[in-house]
């Protein structure tokens, strides 16, 4: 199933003074336990280890956090994180009718950490270990199988 | 492949709450300073599924 890139808006800096938009590896990912379910941004990140959401996400799935399956981790700074896991159901579809959604059980963490961020990361364990991904940058697509 | 061209929709979103894309995310419901209220906010508004995200405040993100 193939993806196109999500181009953001971005501000240029000192060391990209022309750079305007930034284009990423984008899922819609919708999140769901039970009845309940939410529609989230997420980033398809072949460097992350699990996959991981802001914390508030857990909250609109009904999950209590802090809970027992603590995990904790670091990103770029050294400082410890931790994220709280727990089972729920992801569906990513490309809207195309002529294909169907992609439904399959996430075993996804949700941390505080992510928050400022205000998306998911989708990574090697529960993502990169049940899909093949194909990234064709260059030409703003990626897909699953 | 086109790619999914969000700028426009996002040009002026509210750096740091949380928005509430419409379901075709083509454009913002309702933006808060929480997730709860934003979702609240776009149900109100009837979009029964909106996408969330929130804005960062930095544009680069290495994770």
């Amino acid at each position: 199933m193939r993806f196109p890139y999500t181009v953001f808006p971005a501000r240029p800096d000192a060391a990209f003074p022309d750079r305007q938009t930034i284009s990423r590896p984008i899922l819609t990912v919708t999140l769901e336990r039970g009845e309940l379910s939410i529609a989230a941004f997420a980033i398809v990140d072949s460097g992350a280890d699990n996959c991981l959401f802001p914390a508030s996400l857990a909250i609109q799935l009904g999950i209590a956090i802090p809970n027992q399956n603590t995990y904790v981790f670091s990103g770029t700074a050294e400082q410890g994180q931790i994220a709280y896991f727990e089972t729920v159901q992801a569906t990513v579809w490309n809207g195309n009718r002529g294909e169907r959604p992609l439904r399959f059980q996430l075993y996804a963490g949700f941390c505080d950490t992510l928050e400022h961020i205000g998306m998911g990361l989708l990574g090697q364990q529960g993502f990169f270990s049940r899909f093949k991904v194909h990234f064709v940058q260059p030409e703003n697509f990626f897909e699953l199988s | 492949m086109a790619p999914l061209d969000l700028t426009a929709v996002l040009k002026d979103a509210p750096v740091g709450e949380w928005i509430a894309l419409s379901c075709a995310q083509d454009r913002i419901v309702a933006t808060a300073k929480t997730l709860a209220e934003a979702v609240r906010a776009a149900h109100q508004k009837g979009e029964e599924h909106p996408v969330v995200m929130k804005v960062p405040a930095v544009s680069s993100l290495i994770l």
